[in-house]
């Protein structure tokens, strides 16, 4: 599913059908599925089409730049630690459109799984933040990357306390997002502070041409940003 | 020669020579300190005050304190007498104080209302039952657009000293509906199925939760109450469309909103009670379903 595509080409996809037709020198895009339609032309537009998992901030429409993950059980860590645990996030695909000069730009984003939003912090001060409930895993799950990947996450204590960890909030600006064939990956890490601080990032993988780095929505908009950090200042 | 009689053999300055050096001294020190003022005033307040206003002030600052500076200080030098300046000035003080109250109210309440920042511009506000979007704060008078698309000038002083409820301020806010249903339908079916439609609303908030419960037994309905926390900018489209998708939901589950229903009750010829049969058919269904049974004793 995630690959580069050369129109004319129809894709049916657990009930979206993706397809771009070649019609006097111009290119229509079609998405079609039971609740909506999408249909754009690109004009005079010559090139290939590219579909690879994107920071899964975007869907039913933007509204913030956070992920928060629910851990589905709490997790404790141990004083000056630093554990490794997996934890699944919702896959959001990009459909770009890329030129032959290495330009690209998104048409359109897809998702088969339900968005939900919650808000990290009190109602004056907090964020708005996409919602998942992850299960916790100790070793690699193996996920169904249409609907989800995994965030291999490393977890540092630098406290003195054990501490306990209920959730995770991840800046869009930063992620690092992976796939493969049959993988959706992120590596990130939790820094706790004390039981109300802490802060997250994203770290790189080795890429390989099996595994290679997802072009990513936030950086492609090239904005300009204070930090591509998590700061989660309202408890973990 | 020594160096006294050096001195004495000097021929004398005048006076004036050394009053108008001075004065030209002092004025090149208001001139730096007037740069001094800009340059603090410009680096605490261009986070606060937009770019034109700022230069206004920056110049009336920079004006202000050289002009200041002129009558304090150099006017006595040059033995420019201040005391009839002074006089002039009261008079016109207090002629141009009386003229220009309001102006100088809104002024400086325009200035405290940049300072405090209860709205930005762009923000959803209510200021003295006038609502809409601020399209703009100036010195003198905050700008707005109301949601009928009006413009509207509210001077500053009314704004700074009246109610003023900002409803963006915050990144959420709840809303609330009453769901009446009949007495003869299962409640907490209803709730379970406003929950499901709740749950699948994307931007109907995770945390802080909603929460529906009864709230009151009405005269004609058992009223649900359903609260629901929304994104700032979301929850207007939201609250417009989620109720009618819940009466459509609650519909189809066989749950239906009542009307509003009253038993009428006839005296005389010995004969009191409920409406018969025949009568009660001309009462939409809904009415009938809803009715609670009458009480035995008050037959």
């Amino acid at each position: 599913m995630f690959d580069k595509y050369t129109p004319p080409f129809t894709l049916n996809y657990k009930g979206h059908e993706i397809s771009v037709e070649k019609e006097q020198g111009n290119l229509i895009y079609r998405r079609t599925c039971e609740y909506e339609t999408i249909e754009k032309i690109l004009l005079e537009a010559d090139g290939d089409f590219l579909i690879n998992p994107i920071e899964p901030v975007n869907l039913p429409k933007p509204i913030t730049s956070f992920l928060l993950i629910d851990f589905e059980r709490p997790v404790m860590i141990s004083p000056g630690s630093k554990q490794k645990i997996y934890l699944t996030f919702p896959v959001e695909m990009g459909i770009f459109i890329t030129g032959k000069k290495g330009e690209h730009e998104l048409i359109d984003i897809l998702t088969l799984n339900m968005s939900k939003y919650t808000l990290y912090g009190n109602p004056n001060r907090g964020m708005i933040c996409r919602y998942w409930k992850s299960e916790i895993f100790i070793s690699y799950p193996n996920l169904d990357t249409r609907y989800e990947g995994d965030i291999e996450l490393d977890i540092i204590n630098d406290t003195n306390h054990w501490m306990e960890v209920k959730k995770s909030v991840f800046n869009a600006f930063g992620m690092k997002i992976y796939y493969g064939t049959d993988r959706t990956s992120m590596r990130a890490f939790m820094r706790i502070i004390n039981r109300h601080l802490a802060e997250t990032g994203f770290m790189t993988y080795t890429t390989t041409p099996e595994f290679r780095r997802s072009m990513e929505v936030y950086t492609a908009r090239k904005i300009m940003l204070s930090s591509i950090k998590g700061i989660m200042e309202h408890g973990i | 020669m020594n160096v006294t009689a050096y001195i004495s053999s000097l021929p004398e300055v005048p006076g004036i020579v050394f009053s108008t050096v001075g004065a030209v001294l002092i004025f090149i020190i208001a001139i730096f300190l007037g740069k001094g003022l800009t340059i603090y005033l410009q680096r605490s307040l261009k986070d606060k005050i937009d770019k034109g206003h700022l230069d206004i002030l920056l110049k009336a600052g920079y004006y202000g304190l050289i002009t200041l500076v002129i009558v304090a200080f150099i006017f006595p030098l040059i033995g420019i007498d201040r005391s009839g300046l002074l006089v002039t000035g009261g008079v016109l003080g207090i002629v141009i104080g009386f003229a220009s109250q309001s102006i100088v109210g809104n002024l400086i309440s325009g200035f405290f209302l940049v300072v405090e920042r209860p709205i930005k511009i762009g923000d959803q506000i209510n200021i003295d039952s006038n609502t809409g979007f601020v399209e703009d704060i100036n010195i003198f008078s905050t700008i707005i657009r109301t949601y009928d698309g009006l413009y509207m000038r509210i001077p500053n002083q009314t704004v700074f000293t009246s109610n003023i409820t900002n409803y963006v301020a915050n990144v959420t806010r709840r809303f609330e509906y009453i769901v009446g249903i009949r007495y003869s339908d299962d409640a907490d079916e209803a709730i379970r199925i406003i929950r499901g439609i709740i749950d699948n609303e994307p931007f109907a908030l995770e945390n802080p939760s909603p929460s529906i419960f009864v709230d009151t037994l009405g005269d004609n309905s058992v009223n649900i109450v359903v609260r629901i926390w929304a994104p700032i900018s979301e929850w207007f489209e939201m609250k417009t469309r989620l109720l009618w998708v819940i009466k459509k939901t609650l519909e189809e589950h066989g749950i239906e909103i009542p009307f509003p229903q009253r038993t009428v009750w006839f005296s005389g010829e010995g004969q009191t009670g409920k409406l018969s049969g025949k009568e009660n058919n001309y009462l939409p269904k809904a009415e009938n379903d809803g009715l609670p049974a009458l009480q035995e004793g008050t037959r």
